[in-house]
């Protein structure tokens, strides 16, 4: 692996935006404003999910391995999506598939699949991180250095799968600047492109997902107000239903010990029946048989529409709760997006159009549109866009919540809540001396913590020993902008922070990470060291341009010896990143962070007050007055914030 | 945290419910993490925290429930189960006898009736929030005529929960 690639001091690093699909990924970016796909050698931007691992045990991705994937189906995996932040013994697992699932044989290795490949045993992370390393050099091909990457997720994607999403961006050498949610970003493309405000909903149908979003677009604000969906549920699924009476067809009825094969023949039939079905009424498929020679069927579009009705139908729950929970009506509507290849399928416009009372849009590629958004939020959060422009509120797609006595789980905060959000709760102890805590946070709408998706398991330590229901702790949840958790905990009788052990339920552990991350690179721990100091250095060089920036613009709020003190700070970071330690500039840039901090809460006290006041108020100098003399309420903010 | 404080609003019931969402999305351009992606460590973790305060406000602002108890609190008026217990009997009669004929209407799976009787309860909301935003117009800062108000509140949760419940009826009902 070429390290230099990330960092090529004569070409500016680029972002871009990824779609990393069940089905089909993209990468995108934005060239001379206008979002763009990146194709690769053989001018082909649409890159199939599938990756193959050849005897030597090298990835082939894209449209090669789709290729291998009839003769070799067991050592080729596809919908790899659908696997992330998956346990081993889930039912998604079990399902139709050409891959061998290993079976768990400790409490660790069922917190995620592995798939037997040739000699190794191979983790949805893993394999995803090979399609990500992929795009990032077709990116790398085209635009000779790669910045930070947006990467979408669908919205209806947990915690686990989230973190799963990130750790695989993690592996491939990637700096994620944010997850985003396939509907938002489809939107921002659409939005972008139309320039037209309303209340839209995104009916988004992939391969392996589905998401339905209810938001609102004005004057650049694109305001999530509900979001819900179901992650199983896809193209995938119609493929199934469709290959059963095909795969009959082809064993005369013997489904059970079917070749792994014939079984991946079967998956493709199905899938030329569905593409071809999209513009004819009938078609007719030779079929390989078990034991040799072949037959041909014959499908209907009735008859497809027949075994695909059960799977689209399952998305109208979602539809319906989706438009309740933004308390709207569907003829509160100005549009409805169509999004993912899923919904090409005839019957699925018809569906849509049923459930909202209108005809659906589709005149951006409902398959290009998320890589397009997501190369527009890339492009702005990397500060190339102007600023000001654009701004996307997403919520969080299920409740959060912990489980409390009897199994019963307690909402700590509901669905469709705007993120980033937080919330504290406190618990007591219920034993006396009790000095230890455990606290089990589960995400999901159900009233049993067991029906619900276990999240992880934190256990606080450290406590004071007390009589019974004395200590009083305080758990605080954040959940930031990528929609990922995390908790803090203090203990208030003594105001001592406690130290939580986080288990996730399902995903693998940093450590994990860390090793997996070791054994891809060649030359272990130097090249790990050497893309630490790229790391460094690409977050410095980003925090010193945004403060000599912001430096022009809010220098009236510098004293002098401030500035003084930041300039040095400032230049002292310049050196260490012509140096070669990657401590020395993340020691470096720590002092820089002290020396800006004070100046910073000012300039945020500012752009509030300014916020406030509306942008055509002349009041802004008094404002600007009160910002001057606001450093306690500064320190206060940023003790907080150090708190959390 | 005072919510009404955060968003820059004077602390009163019956709130510009326009002026709420612009004053939501102006600070969210200011202090949402996406607008500060490249700053310093300690300017990303302030911007978080004071974004999620943001949110936190609008939430507890756009529902007239967590709005009407942040402003009886404010007030030093005992709001929540505390107050409960001074649920007249009769509301408490009624709303018995109204959730028992919702789930009647559920259990026979007549669907028209549930959104009907949800309708009904809607409009019922709405006549509540409205005679809220009257009672502390007319109260003011008189702690008494709040207390008074108060009982508003009891009804309008009632109200909610009984919405929740439609909600949860229409979805089984819909699968």
């Amino acid at each position: 692996m070429n390290l230099l690639e990330i960092y090529d001091p004569k070409a500016a690093p680029r972002p871009i935006g990824i779609d990393l699909g069940t089905t089909n990924s993209i990468v995108a970016r934005m060239r001379d404003d206008v979002p763009t796909v990146i194709e690769d050698c053989d001018q082909e931007w649409l890159v199939p999910s599938v990756v193959h691992f050849d005897p030597r045990g090298i990835a082939i991705v894209g449209s090669s391995a789709k290729r291998l994937a009839a003769a070799d189906p067991s050592n080729t995996i596809a919908s790899v999506k659908r696997l992330m932040g998956r346990g081993a013994d889930d039912e998604e697992t079990k399902r139709l598939g050409t891959n061998e699932f290993v079976v768990p044989t400790t409490e660790d290795e069922k917190k995620t699949v592995r798939i037997k490949v040739r000699d190794r045993l191979l983790t949805p992370v893993e394999i995803s991180a090979e399609i990500l390393r992929k795009l990032k050099q077709m990116a790398v091909d085209e635009l000779k250095s790669v910045g930070g990457a947006v990467i979408t997720v669908p919205a209806y994607f947990d915690d686990a799968q989230r973190q799963a999403t990130k750790d695989a961006a993690k592996l491939a050498g990637l700096d994620v600047l944010r997850l985003l949610n396939e509907p938002t970003a489809a939107a921002l493309a659409y939005g972008v492109d139309k320039k037209k405000d309303g209340l839209f909903a995104v009916y988004d149908l992939g391969g392996g997902t589905f998401d339905i979003t209810i938001l609102r677009l004005d004057d650049g604000v694109f305001e999530v107000k509900s979001t819900g969906g179901d992650s199983q549920l896809g193209g995938d699924d119609m493929d199934r239903a469709i290959a059963e009476p095909l795969l009959s067809r082809m064993t005369n009825g013997a489904i059970s010990d079917v070749p792994v094969e014939l079984r991946r023949a079967a998956l493709d039939a199905a899938r030329k029946v569905k593409h071809a079905l999209t513009d004819t009424n009938e078609i007719e498929i030779e079929l390989p048989v078990k034991g040799g020679g072949t037959t041909s069927f014959r499908f209907t579009r009735d008859e497809l529409d027949a075994l695909i009705a059960p799977i689209v139908e399952r998305t109208g729950v979602a539809c319906r709760r989706a438009l309740r929970d933004a308390g709207i009506k569907p003829a509160d509507l100005d549009g409805v997006i169509l999004v993912g290849g899923s919904t090409r399928v005839p019957y699925v416009r018809s569906y849509v159009a049923k459930v909202f009372g209108r005809e659906p849009l589709a005149d951006i590629d409902p398959e290009k549109v998320v890589a397009l958004g997501a190369a527009i939020q890339a492009h702005q959060l990397a500060g190339e866009g102007d600023k000001d422009e654009l701004l996307l509120l997403d919520v969080l797609p299920l409740s959060l919540g912990v489980e409390t006595m009897g199994g019963v789980v307690e909402r700590i905060l509901p669905r469709n809540t705007t993120i980033p959000t937080g919330a504290r709760q406190i618990f007591t102890t219920y034993a006396d001396k009790q000095t230890g805590f455990e606290l089990h946070v589960v995400q999901g709408e159900r009233e049993l913590a067991s029906d619900c998706r276990s999240l992880a398991k934190f256990t606080l330590k450290g406590i004071p020993p007390m009589p019974a229901g004395l200590a009083r702790l305080e758990l605080t949840f954040t959940v930031d902008a990528d929609g990922l958790l995390k908790v803090d905990a203090k203990e208030l009788t003594t105001g001592i922070a406690q130290t939580v052990e986080v288990k996730p339920s399902y995903g693998l552990g940093e450590e994990e990470v860390e090793a997996m991350l070791m054994a891809a690179l060649d030359h272990g721990e130097d090249d790990l060291n050497a893309r630490r100091l790229i790391e460094e250095r690409v977050e410095a060089e980003r925090v010193l341009f945004a403060t000599r920036k912001a430096m022009q613009t809010d220098a009236d709020l510098l004293g002098t010896d401030e500035r003084t003190q930041i300039e040095e700070a400032a230049a002292d970071l310049d050196k260490a990143i012509a140096g070669t330690s990657a401590n020395v500039i993340h020691a470096r840039l720590e002092l820089l962070d002290t020396a800006t901090k004070a100046w910073a809460g000012r300039r945020m006290d500012r752009a509030v007050a300014q916020a406030i006041a509306g942008k055509n108020l002349d009041s802004i100098e008094g404002d600007v007055a009160h910002a001057r003399g606001v450093d306690a309420h500064v320190e206060e903010h940023a003790r907080r914030a150090e708190e959390r | 945290m005072d919510p009404f404080a955060t968003l820059g609003l004077e602390p009163r019931f019956d709130l510009d419910a326009s002026l709420l969402e612009e004053r939501h999305r102006e600070l969210s351009r200011v202090l949402h993490p996406d607008k500060h992606v490249a700053a310093s460590g300690s300017e990303r973790r302030m911007a978080l925290s004071r974004a999620i305060e943001v949110n936190e406000a609008f939430r507890i602002l756009r529902d007239p429930v967590r709005r009407a108890e942040k402003l009886f609190e404010q007030h030093g008026v005992p709001t929540g189960e505390a107050s409960q217990s001074k649920a007249s009997p009769a509301l408490l009669m009624e709303m018995m006898e109204a959730r028992e004929e919702l789930a009647d209407a559920a259990r026979a799976k007549k669907l028209d009736r549930v959104v009907a009787l949800g309708a009904a309860m809607q409009e019922r909301e709405a006549a509540l929030v409205a005679k809220l935003a009257q009672a502390f117009a007319a109260a003011g800062d008189d702690k008494q005529k709040l207390g008074d108000a108060e009982s508003i509140l009891g009804e309008l949760r009632y109200a909610k929960r009984y919405l929740d419940e439609v909600a949860a009826f229409e979805e089984a009902l819909t699968e």
